[in-house]
């Protein structure tokens, strides 16, 4: 098989939330010599972001978009460790998670999912994460953005002690931080001193690539 | 001054689009009212734990707000606790699943309904019956149940269920069939218990979750929510069904399922989300009693003159949607969602609401 079916192989499994032929086709590309790094943005990638097209569109709904996200990390997981180190370094790097108190992480992963497709590199603390994580992120994952949510209204206040300890241990102005979840807005954003607010992953997507 | 209407005689006449004295007004003030007992200190742990508790919060919220309706609706981890799920539960923060019950395929097929009379669905069927008793003269009451595909959702997390759907269809079913099974004991506990309606929270029929292909096999199927619709009304109750979503499936929720009373909430910053002037607009109202559709955060971060204006110019949209539709009094001034049950929400800006709508509600086309 050469690499232009492979890629197609791998944007299709993607599309068609099929995991075990992200993986194949990802081993495949190895073995046919296709770069990591195209394999990853001209299939995976490129079949993300199809996905998003579809679910903006209400053609895709959130099984279709978490079955084509976990195809998309099976084939990541077998491409990523293949990607030069030199590459890898130029890569934004993100941290996610949903504020600590809450265990909601259904749209975190969608968003995280997109920023991934979008090229960052994220990291996902998960759900109920500390707040200190957050805080120490720019120190241990050499975050270039970190992305907090929660769809709970008493657990907001968490994302302004966030930014409240950035500003105090000296990282606020090395990091864009944007927030998201259903109780969260631009003006509850602006109050706190976070850099955006995004409504949904697309937009969230659309906001990052603006600022990094 | 003296109202012209009772809530009763007012919501009756709502229910049947019949003239009204002012628009009826519900914002949905239903874990916060345990601050209006006594000093206020109640924890949402003592409220949702103890029937009397929870059924002292909601009588003595609808006189303290002077609220046309009463709503029963607790957290959404009731069920999923009450089936094995561990549910955390702060002092104040609202509890939520931690820990599912629902880890694997198989988990799924071997779930064991418990006895819908203990457990925290105890604790609303008994606070129901308490609270349906004390307001049946003063206002429309209703149980609250979560839906089945809710309570699997909570049960098992929202992600897994919705990739199972397709990974793992059959198990997901057997399981909305045991939470089906349960759901219908427990309608028939809220028909001992005689509140005026059961509402369910349907809030999975949402066009940015699921599509209707993906929902009516999923829950808007006759085998169970239709099931449960019918079960309500066996029961002699009316039927209302909540649904805080974004783009919700109204065509279903609303035209196919017919409640009597729909609560629905507005995005205004997501493409398509209907307002309420749209829904009006659109029939949903021709036979139902929409309510909505106020910011729920506004009750917690507005001061007590924004909510006065956002509840007054809500008000005149309705007014102007509702006379452009010839309709007389199908909408209730409501949030969108239940009203944060945080002890940070202003309980006065939910007075100004039910304040406002009774200086300004008069629909008069």
């Amino acid at each position: 098989m050469d690499g232009k079916a492979i890629l197609a192989g791998l944007e299709k499994a993607v599309i068609s939330g099929n995991k075990n032929d992200a993986i194949k086709y990802s081993k495949d590309a190895l073995a046919a010599g296709v770069k990591a790094l195209d394999a990853i943005d001209n299939g995976l990638v490129k079949g993300m972001t199809i996905v998003g097209d579809k679910y903006a569109k209400h053609e895709y709904f959130l099984p279709q978009v978490l079955l084509a996200a976990n195809a998309m990390y099976g084939g990541l997981d077998i491409l990523l460790p293949h990607i030069p180190k030199a590459d890898a370094a130029k890569k934004v790097v993100g941290v996610i998670g949903v504020v600590e108190g809450d265990v909601h992480d259904i749209g975190k992963n969608i968003v995280k999912t997109m920023l991934t497709a979008a090229g960052l590199d994220m990291h996902d603390f998960g759900k109920d994460v500390p707040i200190e994580n957050f805080v120490n992120s720019v120190k241990n994952q050499k975050a270039n953005l970190i992305a907090m949510s929660t769809l709970m209204t008493p657990t907001m206040d968490g994302m302004k002690a966030v930014v409240d300890g950035l500003i105090e241990n000296g990282d606020r102005m090395k990091v864009k931080i944007i927030i998201g979840g259903a109780p969260t807005s631009q003006a509850f954003a602006d109050d706190i001193g976070a850099d955006m607010h995004a409504i949904n992953a697309q937009e969230a997507v659309k906001k990052v690539k603006e600022v990094l | 001054m003296a109202e012209k209407m009772t809530h009763i005689q007012r919501c009756l006449a709502s229910l049947a689009d019949e003239p009204v004295d002012r628009l009826t007004v519900y914002p949905i003030a239903c874990g916060v009212s345990r601050r209006t007992i006594g000093d206020g200190t109640m924890t949402y742990k003592e409220w949702c734990s103890s029937p009397k508790n929870y059924a002292q919060g909601l009588i003595s919220g609808q006189k303290y707000f002077d609220l046309d309706f009463t709503v029963g609706l607790m957290d959404l981890s009731v069920i999923a606790g009450d089936f094995g799920s561990h549910v955390r539960m702060d002092e104040q923060n609202t509890p939520f699943v931690d820990d599912p019950v629902i880890k694997t395929v198989e988990d799924y097929e071997t779930l064991q309904m418990p006895d819908p009379k203990k457990g925290r669905s105890g604790v609303i069927l008994e606070g129901t019956k308490i609270f349906a008793e004390a307001l049946k003269n003063e206002t429309i009451t209703s149980g609250f149940l979560e839906g089945p595909l809710l309570s699997l959702t909570q049960s098992a997390s929202a992600e897994k269920v919705f990739m199972d759907m397709y990974n793992n269809r059959s198990a997901v079913h057997k399981a909305l069939g045991t939470f089906t099974d349960y759901l219908k004991e427990m309608v028939k506990g809220m028909g001992q218990a005689k509140p005026a309606a059961c509402m369910w929270d349907y809030l999975w029929g949402s066009y940015s979750c699921l599509g209707d292909k993906e929902y009516d096999e999923f829950e808007g199927q006759h085998k169970y929510a239709g099931s449960l619709n019918e079960a309500v009304g066996k029961e002699g109750m009316a039927l209302a069904i909540h649904n805080c979503a974004d783009l919700p499936h109204l065509d279903t929720q609303v035209k196919q399922m017919k409640p009597a009373v729909y609560t629905m909430a507005w995005y205004p910053l997501i493409p398509g989300s209907p307002s309420a002037s749209d829904a009006i607009g659109k029939g949903y109202a021709d036979n139902c009693v929409l309510c909505g559709t106020i910011d729920p955060q506004g009750f917690v971060r507005w001061s007590q003159e924004k909510m006065q204006k956002v509840t007054m110019n809500l008000i005149q949209e309705v007014k102007t949607a509702l006379c452009a539709r010839g309709l007389k009094s199908r909408y209730t001034i409501a949030s969108g969602c239940e009203v944060p049950p945080t002890v940070t929400t202003r309980l006065e800006n939910i007075k100004e609401v039910s304040d406002t709508v009774k200086k300004y509600g008069q629909v008069t086309c």
